[in-house]
């Protein structure tokens, strides 16, 4: 009998760097940096603007409230869901905190406890999205997308037709003052990506819900409980979504229906742009991070360099094709039925 | 007698045993009164060809399946598993063929997977603590592998061996020694990775009991202490390696002779290779496909059947959906009527004439939910089109014919054809192609599975004629047997090559036991 | 191992069949429902006058989250009182197919439907009032329309279209932004959606003003989509792009302002630099009008609650035959109403919500604004 001869299923990966990584892989997820160096450096070298303080402050602006959004997003993205009740939630959660805080509206004033209230409203949201998710397998985009309306409508009927302003000025300075140049509002974003990084890699809820995005099935033989750790990614991203509600009140002074209107496209862009794949189980908070400077600085680049504003969208939405086809080629075969 | 101590498993009698389990599933019976015995440290292999129930054995072990009769033994006391946990609480720990370990994260967590314990407290992981947890079951089998390399970092030989240090970690929880079952776990390795997994298994005696099922006899007799060949759901045989040779079991594997008759051999027409100049239809030179097959040629002229034979992981399965255009090849050349071809999808294999009859009707051959006659137009209506238009005449004309000429059983042409028995889908799925006028090449995977006799000598009867008429047929078969007895010409695949070809002239036959060496 | 075939797939067979059925069934009541309304409208499709008890009051518009809808609404909602009636509030959230899909569901109601709408872009008009003409109603429309389209092409079901001068309010405002900035210096604008017609118009209006002053460039122009958070972020970019020169700000709606004014604030400059917003004349901006010290200069005001009542008012006329479409004049029936230029002069009359006793007037004789027929 002869021996059995090398198989044509042998046994090496691609060639392997030091660190036991395969070089392919190794690329590509240095991909989203190295694009965001290069856009970096398009930008300044076409507008001498682009690399002031002022404008570093502009862009960490926009990308405090997109960080918490995209920080809370990528659990549920990891999971293999989505979430798309953003906006509705963002709403709802801007109108709870002003009319919580010193307003014009009514006689409250409750300072941060308003902000408190209006992220545990997200969480609400969350759980909501969470429990309608497991308990009733309806797939994630459909309940969300029915909660965001929820949320809206809410928000619409808080509102009354005007706007109550945010009159508590310890709050509104969260949103306008400026430490060194750069807005008050990034600490808490910085807070909530360092929270987020500790969840993901040190505790149960972290490690489970990547183990369920890599594979729920063994993740369930092996005795996890899916729906509880899908719960707490949905109660995640809900509060995310609460908190950044009360962040944009603090920047417009308002509580306001349309307060995160745009920002679901921006939110999930970033996070898959940043390398958080949709089908779950690759990526995290710190790929995000990078997706969040990407989207921004090219929303900001654009203007900067003086792009005709009837094609920016087009030009962010083919940048945002090629991101994510880079991420996308190597697992192209693997994922033979495309949805 | 026991040992009191935190492993157990000084005892006499039979770690594990099977008495007497059988299984069945609608149509078929699985198992058929199997018994097994494993003795403490000892390691027992599992021979058997494709179907002869050992997967289904694993699937007991591993409490996936209950026995419908008989009774699964540990240590002497009857147990009952509901699921993979019970059974690893029992001390059952499986090598799975396929992956079952988690991409996203890391080694450690892995290998704890639900059993981290104290290692988290407070839903906060403590990671020199699960890292030093995982290094030390690591050691168990000498591994170097890093606990916090992320297992889609690793090769697949190391996450095998990944799966192997979590099977033997059953122990930790069982507080017995355990029963580490390796389900084919060499069809993916060679060479040194080879070595290193023998020698693993020769560690694992000391500590613990081993089952490797395999269909590779040379190595399963090399590892194996006592060795059962499984047939048809049954335990035909109980040997040592020492006194036994290979021949004998590949006999005991194959079992029965084959019936002419059955088979219609005397309709089979002859070639006179030396002379007969009859047009090559199909040919392949070096055909390849990475990680399937390799350096695959032959050729198949009019009227000729070209069995090709081997088992699970030899890449017929693949060499087949390549010919047919559902997987792209990677090297080599494919002709068709001495044409070279190149198939992008199913619909250019199509056009060549090419067609393909699938293992899975169900869900590839037929569509559920339309009519006899809609199903049989589905490939080609060419031949009842002028231009874009039916013509609904000629089609009704030739639905006619095909549902007389393989006696379809079916009400009328406009019957679902879910509703219709397997052997007459079968039929249908045949008619199909056999009415497009351009097919020259037709693949019959796993034609008769599942069909009763009846239906099978209709198949038979019908690749004869189609022969006769000189239709080129590739047949992948379920059983050797009907593979001997249909084939002109018979292809030998193992590993991805081509192991060996035989002729199959009537009455020049080569038996199963010549086939079965060359595949195993 | 093999499962079941048979029953499951007889199953399926009969489920498949059931569902042919359902479908040809639903199809089936729903011709015989399209059938049954517009029978029922058939009457109604002569425009005579009808009796008020056959009518129902309808307004379209985006939403309620924005004041200036809100006040339509309300406008609405007083007019219907004065008649003793309900309205019905329909509002879309700038989705046109909604629009056109809520409008003809009340339109299947089997009732005679007066309404006043706001249609989402100009391409929306024509399937609206078609929709109207066809059912027999009665719709005045506001704001977006073709430009070669007027009502008395569709028919008489189609009283009138009320349209404002985006030219006179971006230019208003723009003269009294340079006013306020000493003519001189450089803007930035901020701009509605592209494709709107008002958003263009005003846009005009503001080029013309440059045009007049030279003094005062335009240092840059983006679009906000009209929303306040986009007015936001867009904004701090340009004041990061340019730095120091950006000595007043032009918007095209008070929302897209009212967001701005966070941008200044946020780099120090709020109340120094003087903005317009070219529309709306939202309760924010004429209170920051009001107190000054945002430097919000100027809106204008199309006077929403007019908007709201005086339209339905006008549609309510022609189905009760006060006005006679088919004799009216053609500009009677495509015509621009009044825009009020705000400042602080005279912020004070549009800061308080009128009574119904103040637009009582105006819901006796709608055609009163009306400044001149459509170019």
């Amino acid at each position: 009998m002869t021996p059995a001869t090398k198989s044509a299923a042998s046994t090496t990966a691609t060639s392997l760097t030091p660190l036991g990584v395969p070089l392919g892989r190794r690329v590509l997820d240095a991909g989203p940096v190295l694009a965001l160096v290069l856009m970096v450096v398009v930008f300044s070298v076409i507008s001498g603007r682009f690399l002031t303080v002022p404008n570093a402050g502009s862009i960490a602006n926009q990308a405090s409230i997109l960080l918490v959004l995209a920080v809370g997003s990528t659990f549920v993205i990891l999971l293999g869901g989505i979430d798309l009740s953003i906006e509705g939630v963002m709403a709802t959660s801007s109108l709870v905190t002003v009319l919580l805080a010193h307003n014009d509206r009514n006689g409250l004033d409750l300072g941060y406890f308003a902000v408190l209230v209006g992220a545990a409203v997200g969480a609400v949201f969350g759980l909501v999205n969470g429990l309608l998710h497991t308990r009733m397998r309806i797939p994630s985009f459909m309940v969300t997308l029915g909660t965001g309306a929820i949320g809206i409508g809410i928000a619409t009927v808080l509102f009354g037709g005007q706007p109550p302003r945010l009159l508590d000025d310890g709050l509104r300075a969260w949103g306008t003052e400026r430490v060194a140049g750069f807005p008050r509002l990034l600490l808490i974003a910085v807070l909530v990506l360092a929270l987020g990084y500790l969840i993901q890699r040190l505790t149960r809820i972290g490690r489970y819900i990547l183990v369920i995005g890599g594979d729920e099935q063994i993740a369930k033989l092996s005795g996890v409980s899916v729906p509880r750790y899908k719960m707490y990614a949905f109660v995640l991203s809900g509060t995310a979504s609460g908190l950044a509600g009360a962040m944009a009140s603090t920047q417009l002074g308002v509580g306001d229906v349309q307060v995160g209107s745009g920002q679901m496209f921006a939110t999930i862009t970033a996070v898959v742009v940043g390398g958080t794949a949709l089908t779950g189980g690759r990526g995290g908070v710190l790929q995000t991070l990078i997706g969040v400077l990407l989207i921004s600085v090219l929303a900001n680049g654009l203007i900067l360099v003086g792009v005709n504003p009837s094609i920016q969208r087009s030009v962010q939405g083919v940048v945002i094709v090629l991101a994510i086809a880079a991420t996308a080629w190597t697992q192209r075969h693997r994922l033979r039925v495309i949805k | 007698m026991t040992e009191p101590g935190p492993l157990a498993g000084a005892s006499a009698g039979p770690v594990l045993e099977l008495r007497g389990v059988t299984k069945r599933f609608p149509g078929v019976v699985a198992l058929d009164d199997v018994s097994i015995r494993v003795a403490p440290h000892e390691v027992v292999g599992l021979i058997g060809e494709n179907g002869a129930g050992k997967s289904t054995v694993l699937k007991i072990l591993s409490g996936v399946y209950q026995p419908d009769e008989g009774v699964l033994l540990m240590r002497g006391e009857p147990v009952r598993f509901r699921g993979p946990r019970d059974a690893a609480r029992a001390g059952i720990g499986i090598v799975h063929q396929e992956q079952s370990l988690v991409g996203s994260v890391s080694v450690a967590e892995n290998l704890l997977l639900g059993v981290e314990g104290r290692s988290v407290r407070g839903g906060f992981y403590r990671w020199s603590e699960l890292n030093a947890r995982a290094e030390r079951q690591l050691a168990k089998i000498g591994s170097k592998i890093s606990p916090t390399a992320r297992v889609n970092s690793l090769t697949f030989a190391q996450r095998q061996m990944i799966e192997v240090v979590k099977a033997i970690s059953v122990e930790d929880h069982a507080h017995a020694e355990p029963v580490v079952v390796f389900d084919e776990p060499t069809s993916v390795l060679a060479g040194e990775d080879l070595e290193t997994l023998f020698g693993q298994i020769e560690r694992l005696r000391s500590r613990a009991s081993v089952i490797f099922v395999s269909h590779r006899l040379d190595e399963v007799l090399r590892v194996s202490d006592r060795v059962y060949v499984l047939k048809d759901g049954r335990c035909v045989a109980e040997r040592e390696p020492g006194s036994v040779d290979t021949k004998e079991l590949y006999r005991l594997m194959v079992g029965r002779a084959s019936s002419g008759q059955y088979y219609r051999e005397e309709e089979q027409g002859t070639f006179d290779n030396t002379v007969d100049d009859a047009e090559e239809v199909l040919g392949a030179d070096g055909l390849t496909l990475r990680g399937r097959f390799s350096d695959v040629s032959f050729s198949v002229r009019r009227g000729e059947v070209l069995g090709i034979a081997g088992v699970v992981g030899s890449g017929r399965e693949d060499l087949c959906r390549a010919i047919f255009g559902a997987e792209p090849v990677d090297g080599g050349e494919l002709r068709v009527g001495g044409k070279r071809v190149r198939f992008r999808v199913p619909a250019d294999a199509v056009r060549a004439g090419v067609g393909y009859i699938p293992a899975e009707r169900r869900f590839e051959g037929v569509a559920m939910g339309m009519s006899v006659a809609e199903n049989i137009l589905l490939a080609d209506s060419s031949a009842t089109s002028v231009g874009p238009f039916a013509v609904p005449r000629r089609r009704a004309a030739l639905v006619k014919e095909w549902i007389d000429r393989l006696r379809i059983r079916t009400p009328d042409s406009g019957t679902d054809v879910a509703s219709l028995s397997g052997g007459n889908q079968q039929k249908v799925v045949l008619a199909k192609w056999m009415s497009s006028p351009k097919l020259r090449v037709l693949v019959l995977d796993h034609p008769t599975r599942g069909l009763d006799v009846g239906a099978k000598e209709d198949v038979y009867r019908f690749v004869r004629e189609m022969c006769a008429q000189g239709l080129a047929i590739v047949l992948l078969s379920d059983t050797l047997e009907e593979t001997i007895g249909l084939s002109h010409r018979v292809l030998v695949m193992r590993d991805g090559q081509v192991a060996a070809r035989f002729d199959a002239a009537p009455g020049a036959k080569p038996t199963q036991v010549d086939l079965v060496e060359q595949m195993v | 191992m093999m499962s079941t075939p048979t029953c499951r797939s007889r199953f399926r067979r009969r489920w498949a069949m059931r569902s042919r059925v359902g479908l040809a069934c639903v199809g089936l009541v729903g011709l015989l429902a399209a059938g049954c309304s517009s029978a029922s409208q058939d009457s109604a499709a002569q425009n005579k006058p009808a009796n008020p008890k056959d009518l129902v009051l309808v307004q379209s518009i985006r939403s309620l989250s924005n004041p200036y809808h809100a006040e339509w609404a309300k406008g609405g909602e007083m007019f219907a009182a004065s008649v003793g009636m309900p309205v019905q509030t329909l509002t879309d959230e700038g989705d046109s197919q909604r629009q056109l899909t809520q409008i003809k569901q009340v339109l299947a109601s089997g009732k005679t439907v007066v309404l006043n709408a706001d249609p989402n872009t100009t391409s929306d008009t024509q399937a609206i009032v078609r929709a109207v003409q066809d059912a027999g109603g009665f719709v005045v429309t506001q704001w977006n329309k073709p430009d070669g389209l007027t009502p008395a092409q569709v028919g008489n079901s189609w009283v009138a279209h009320i349209g404002f001068d985006g030219n006179t309010g971006g230019y208003q405002t723009a003269k009294a932004l340079f006013g306020a900035m000493h003519n001189t210096g450089g803007i930035i604008a901020l701009q509605g959606i592209l494709d709107d017609v008002p958003a263009k118009e005003r846009f005009n209006g503001l080029q013309k003003a440059l045009t007049e002053t030279p003094g005062v460039q335009m240092l840059d122009q983006q679009t906000a989509h009209w929303t306040r958070n986009e007015a936001f972020q867009v904004t701090q970019t340009l004041l990061a792009k340019h730095a120091g020169q950006v000595k007043g700000v032009w918007a095209a709606n008070d929302d897209m302002a009212l967001g701005a004014i966070e941008a200044l604030r946020a780099v120090g400059l709020a109340g120094k630099t003087p903005i317009v917003g070219a529309s709306d004349a939202v309760p924010e901006a004429l209170q920051d009008i009001q107190a000054g010290d945002t430097g919000y200069v100027a809106t204008v005001s199309t006077d929403a609650y007019w908007q709201g009542g005086a339209g339905l008012a006008l549609a309510y006329q022609a189905a009760t035959g006060k006005f006679n479409v088919a004799t009216a004049a053609p500009g009677d029936r495509s015509f621009y109403g009044k825009e009020f230029l705000v400042t602080k002069e005279n912020v004070a009359d549009f800061i308080k919500t009128p009574t119904p006793a103040d637009l009582a007037p105006d819901f006796a004789n709608p055609l009163a604004r009306n400044v001149g027929p459509l170019q």
